[in-house]
């Protein structure tokens, strides 16, 4: 059976013109999709079992028992963190917000590794952005800063900027000008039409540079900035200015370097300033294929996108002491949960560590690096193949995911249900 | 009055508490104050062995002292307005929050977000500070406004980030971003600097140390001495990339 | 089966004209009815003033747009935390609030059912997932049509037919209620950074103008028969000098409805400036409600600013980014694709601003010069004015010319001259703020027929008790028992149960979304017609099957049918 339309779950690009070939309850053939794509629907082994670790090894156990003593583990913490969240649909993301909610827990999700600094900036200096289809329909110039699309975001450039056929730019390959910016000439750097090498960590300097320029105050520059000749930094500002529509895309070159939140502030603030001339719009390339839906729900539920700590009954935000990874690092919690990611790998290892020392239950149909750190894993369903549910993608456009197959695991928010149920039951009004 | 809290041995010490109960005029009223450990509420006296001496009717007599291992202790002196608090040890985040009068001194280390939103009063650390120290809250306008900071020794990122009043002197050095997006007040650092005053649009800084990586969008405005710091300084004016008009005087090498 | 018997309740019911009679209000399942058995549930109103549940024709509370307000804005988040409590979720923010801060804050002032002022069709998903978390109202959602390419298109063929039929389909498939209209054709010439400045200017590549954009869309709503007629938000808004658009706007507008309006103009307070420059601005409130009173065809809603910080959010992306050059503060913006635009930028409205002071008076102007309260509806494009919790406050001034004299005292020197206010001399009374805040409402969305605004019997029971007794406050100088009275009701009931109780909420909310649902001819279908298919996939970035809002999002839909094309 050929199954068209398909939503890609794994990054912030959600391509949703996939045709899968489905046989009963396998994925037999991915097309239209890149190679991220075909591992996501192909290479998916499971856990078949929820299991506990013993003094030897693990053990199998049933759901409900794998249920119970997670809810133990939360409601007798003191400080409780459950973490994660990118990988799955937004039912469940809800119920992870009232699991917090109730047991006074900290929750965060996966931005506090990734663009976190990007709403940090968009919390200083707000976001000019836009759909993708804006770019691909409207756009002749492309920045792309500090990301390499080519590599993590494979259909980015053909399905909305650079090989995109558009409404206003039908000859895309003509029409577009394709600006990269990085450390070092990377594949995307290689198809630029203008690559600009830039010193590690000089990213802000060269941002306030070309602000100060498109203001016409290009004689305070000095010759040379981060590595950059004043010429080329002079002509990549007439080429922002004499667009008719410019986009920047920019991933953790901009949020993990030196500075980050302000790198991409600086950023932000340079698009303002081109506002002023012509029309530009500028864009995080979301990894995770459900992040940006864990901020929406985050803030439409707390008002805060991550890092949010329920420990004195109301919602409090502050990136640096509500984050997993601070948490983590200064082994503050005593229980975790982590539903759909893999903090194991992506955290610094001082911080992962600290997983093993505490009770810590992962919700997640994988194994993978956080298994070795948990007590209990419960396999559940993985959005977008075996499970149904609202994702929103980096542009901020909430598309669903569909149930390809049936595996027989249940839904995450299945599982979350039950374990918030038996809360609220113990603990009281 | 003196109010000596020490704090007790616990079970979890990692599991930061939270004490913005923990003002001087606050114990005007006694010592029945609540504080709280992760998510569970607990008593003063659960968490701090409890000395009292002498007696005040008012709360600018009253002097609080903390004493043992406080360095996972937050908001300690949050909203203060008047009297003093001591902290024999190191301090944990928030000391000092939207303090509009009195005085705090830290005789160890601080950890961020020294002086968050303060208004008024005095802050001393002795020790050094951790990031955010003297800064605002994530997406206001404005951060300190008014009072004294002033650091012995070093303090860390983003110290004095949107100042807008006051003034705050660090000893030592500190490191990136120092005054960053300040708008007024002052920020004096006698040791080193990276980047600093970035994005500035009004205030002062001065630097008496070494600055690495000057913000490219600074306009060099003259070199001359400035008579209150008894130095010679490099002035400048900033940041031109966000329609600036702050001050940035950096003390060139070798005088007085 | 369950039953509630409300006793002695002092009613005002515009719709069915009672204007204060002492009744008793009978309820079975979720229903009024003519009566109930003694084994009902008894709520004594104690000749409270009892009215059919609020309805706000004009918030933003829900979807992308507003969502980007709360996560921009953690500084107003911490501004207005409460804790669980009971059925209360937690709340945050004080001119965004989270959606359980909307609904639950909305309940205790006793509204019952909102329209979302602005959802883009490819987006609608989002909207829908927030209106499910604003549980205790029922919603409806105005979908934005005022940059959409396939209707662009059929205006410029004149094609009006098969503008009803993309607009048909389109409501159907993001389930929306209504047709609106933000800055018509502006928002497309923003995706360029432009805007247009006159309603005769034409939309770049497009060669529409705001006025064939309008008509067109108006005659395609008429003949769709949508319940609600077109929602427009005039272009320029905030302009000096931008009265004359909105009154050459209000021209176009023919009378094609018996029922109710043809146009529902939104916010007008913004669009009712004199002047030419920030210095010389003046309010024409006068030349505004001169055109309405004449015109039973439009009805409009204040707009009413009040002093306060707060949040601006609107689909006229041009005019949020110049006020982000006027002001500096951070700012947002979201262009959606093929269809329509947006911005969010925080504001403060202060009383030492001679512009602020104006635009204040001009809102309780239009209110107070328009002859029929059904045709001046009380709201303040909630956040873009001020937050919802100030409607009591609106209501105070509107009731007191003591309390807008005290208020006048403290304004900027200059507002006296620049507008009327100061010598008017109407208040309204109880029976006008009944209209003005629900009658009027219900009969302008066209939801009187589902049982909305009104508590004969067949209505859904939403009620509203408030500690208020008409035969015991002067509204004209009491206006401060007037303003408490309103902010929070003995009793919300929605649908027959009691949800909120003195401001405290007592259960979970079950809320409906309504939907329009337009029956169009098989020949003329857009989903039938390849040229819009390929269109469609081509320039879109989301396939045309993946687009339609699917029924699970809606746990209890409301499907409204039309015959459309009679």
């Amino acid at each position: 059976m050929i199954v068209n339309d398909v939503v890609c779950p794994f990054c912030g690009c959600l391509c949703d013109d996939l045709e899968l070939e489905v046989e009963g309850n396998r994925i037999l053939r991915v097309q239209n999709g890149c190679s991220l794509s075909e591992a996501t629907f192909m290479n998916d082994a499971r856990l078949p079992a929820p299991i506990r670790r013993t003094t030897s090894g693990w053990e199998e156990i049933p759901y409900e028992e794998a249920v119970k003593e997670t809810a133990d583990i939360l409601r007798d913490a003191d400080r409780p963190l459950l973490y994660g969240w990118s990988s799955t649909h937004g039912e469940t993301q809800s119920v992870g917000v009232h699991i917090a909610e109730r047991i006074g827990a900290v929750i965060d999700n996966t931005s506090t590794v990734c663009h976190g600094p990007s709403i940090l900036a968009i919390q200083e200096v707000g976001h000019p952005g836009c759909t993708l289809g804006q770019v691909k329909n409207r756009a002749d110039v492309i920045i792309y800063w500090g990301c390499n699309p080519i590599e993590a975001h494979p259909r980015h450039m053909s399905r909305y900027t650079t090989f995109a056929t558009g409404f206003f730019v039908p000859d895309a390959q003509r029409e577009r000008t394709i600006i990269v910016v990085d450390t070092r000439r990377n594949d995307s750097g290689g198809i630029a039409d203008e690559f600009v090498q830039i010193e590690p960590g000089g990213d802000y300097a060269v941002l306030s540079a070309l602000r100060a320029i498109v203001r016409g105050k290009e004689s305070i520059i000095p010759q040379k900035v981060a590595g950059i000749a004043k010429e080329q930094l002079i002509r990549i500002a007439g080429i922002c200015t004499n667009a008719k529509f410019g986009a920047i895309f920019f991933g953790l070159g901009l949020t993990m370097s030196r500075g980050k939140y302000k790198n991409v502030r600086n950023a932000i603030e340079l698009t303002d300033e081109l506002n002023r001339h012509t029309k530009f719009v500028i864009s995080p390339m979301r990894g995770h294929g459900n992040v940006y839906g864990s901020n929406e729900v985050f803030t439409w539920m707390t008002g805060y996108p991550f890092a949010v700590d329920f420990a004195r009954g109301i919602a409090f935000y502050n990136p640096g002491e509500t984050t997993a990874v601070d948490i983590l690092r200064r082994g503050e919690c005593d229980a975790a949960l982590i539903v759909a990611s893999d903090p194991g790998a992506n955290f610094p290892r001082a911080a992962a560590e600290h997983l093993a020392k505490i009770p810590t239950v992962l919700v997640d149909p994988h194994v993978n690096a956080t298994t070795p750190l948990s007590r209990i894993q419960i396999p559940c369903t993985a959005a977008g193949i075996d499970a149904a549910g609202t994702a929103y993608r980096m542009d901020g456009v909430p598309i669903r995911l569909r149930k390809v197959i049936d595996r027989g695991y249940p839904d995450d928010a299945e599982i979350l249900k039950k374990i918030y149920d038996r809360l609220n039951g113990e603990l009281g009004p | 009055m003196r109010v000596i809290l020490e704090s007790k041995v616990r079970k979890k010490p990692n599991i930061p508490i939270e004490a913005e109960a923990i003002i001087p005029r606050n114990f005007l009223k006694g010592t029945d104050l609540l504080v709280y450990e992760g998510n569970k509420e607990r008593t003063l006296s659960e968490l701090f062995w409890i000395f009292v001496e002498g007696t005040a009717v008012s709360p600018e007599n009253i002097e609080v002292v903390l004493k043992g291992d406080t360095s996972r202790i937050k908001r300690v002196g949050e909203y203060m307005d008047t009297g003093s608090i001591l902290i024999s040890g190191d301090i944990g985040m928030h000391c000092g929050n939207f303090m509009s009068g009195g005085t705090i001194e830290i005789l160890g280390n601080a950890d961020a977000w020294l002086g968050r939103e303060m208004r008024g009063g005095t802050i001393l650390c002795r020790g050094n500070a951790g990031h955010y120290c003297a800064t605002g809250y994530r997406g206001e306008k404005k951060g300190m406004q008014g009072g004294r900071v002033e650091v012995f020794g070093s303090a860390g990122d983003f110290c004095a980030e949107y100042l807008a009043g006051g003034e705050v002197r660090v000893h030592g050095s500190v490191g990136d971003f120092p005054g960053v997006e300040m708008r007024g007040g002052q920020l004096i650092i006698d040791g080193d600097a990276t980047r600093p005053c970035a994005n500035m649009k009004d205030g002062i800084g001065v630097i008496f140390g070494r600055v690495h990586e000057m913000i490219p969008t600074f306009e060099k405005v003259e070199r001359r001495v400035i008579p209150e710091w008894n130095i010679t300084a490099d002035v400048y004016r900033g940041d031109i990339a966000n329609r600036g008009k702050g001050t940035l005087m950096v003390k060139t090498a070798g005088s007085e | 089966m369950t039953e509630i018997l409300v006793k002695n309740a002092c009613v005002i019911d515009p719709i069915r004209g009672i204007n204060g009679d002492i009744m008793d209000i009978a309820i079975r399942d979720g229903r009024i009815v003519e009566s109930v058995s003694d084994r009902a549930e008894l709520i004594d109103a104690h000749r409270c003033l009892t009215l059919p549940g609020g309805i706000d024709s004009h918030t933003h509370v829900c979807g992308t747009k507003v969502n980007f307000g709360r996560y921009m804005s953690p500084e107003d988040m911490r501004a207005g935390r409460t804790r669980r409590h009971g059925r209360m979720h937690v709340t945050s923010g004080y001119y965004v609030p989270t959606t359980f801060g909307n609904s639950y804050r909305y309940s205790a002032m006793g509204y019952t059912t909102l329209l979302e002022g602005a959802m883009a069709p490819l987006e609608a998903r989002h909207t829908h997932e927030e209106f499910t978390a604003t549980p205790h109202q029922d919603m409806l959602a105005n979908t934005l049509f005022d940059g959409n390419w396939a209707v662009m298109d059929a205006v410029r063929e004149k094609n009006i037919p098969k503008t009803a039929a993309i607009v048909g389909w389109t409501l159907n498939a993001v389930k929306g209620y209504a047709i609106k209209l933000t800055n018509p054709g502006g928002t497309e010439a923003w995706g360029w950074g432009e805007d247009l400045t006159s309603i005769h200017e034409q939309v770049p590549h497009f060669e529409v103008t705001p006025a064939e954009i309008i008509t067109t869309m108006i005659r395609a709503n008429e003949l769709l028969r949508l319940p609600h007629s077109v929602h427009l938000h005039c272009n320029n808004l905030g302009k000096p000098g931008n009265y004359q658009t909105t009154l050459d706007t209000f021209d176009l507008v023919p009378d094609l409805n018996p029922d109710r309006q043809t146009l529902y103009a939104t916010h007008v307070q913004f669009h009712a400036y004199g002047g030419g420059t920030w210095r010389n601005i003046c309010s024409k409130a006068e030349d505004i409600t001169r055109s309405i009173n004449s015109k039973p065809q439009i009805v409009m809603d204040m707009g009413q600013i009040m002093f306060c910080r707060t949040m601006t959010m609107t689909a006229d992306g041009p005019m949020e980014f110049n006020l982000h050059c006027l002001h500096h503060n951070k700012w947002s913006n979201h262009d959606v694709e093929l269809e329509t635009g947006s911005g969010i930028i925080p504001v403060t409205y202060s009383k030492k601003s001679a512009v602020n002071c104006i635009m204040w008076a001009i809102g309780l102007e239009l209110a107070l010069l328009t002859k029929n309260p059904w045709q001046c509806l009380l709201e303040t494009d909630n956040p873009n004015g001020a937050p919802f919790v100030k409607y009591p406050e609106v209501i105070g001034l509107l009731m007191s010319k003591r309390y807008r004299d005290e208020e006048c005292a403290t304004l900027h020197a200059d507002t006296e001259r620049r507008t009327s206010l100061f010598a008017l001399e109407r208040e309204m009374d109880w029976h006008d703020i009944a209209v003005m805040t629900r009658a009027g409402q219900a009969k302008a969305l066209g939801i009187v027929n589902q049982g909305k605004g009104h508590l004969g019997a067949g209505a859904e029971a939403d009620i509203a008790i408030y500690p208020i007794r008409t035969d015991s406050v002067d509204p004209a100088r009491e206006y401060r028992k007037v303003v408490e009275g309103f902010q929070k009701t003995r009793f919300t009931i929605k649908r027959g149960r009691v949800v909120s109780r003195d401001g405290e909420i007592i259960v979970d909310g079950a809320n409906a979304t309504f939907w329009t649902n337009a029956r169009i001819p098989e020949d003329i279908r857009v989903d039938n017609d390849p040229e819009f298919i390929r269109r469609f996939q081509e320039f879109y970035t989301v396939r045309m099957s993946n687009y339609p809002v699917q029924d699970l999002y809606l746990p209890r839909g409301r499907r409204v049918d039309t015959e459309a094309f009679p």
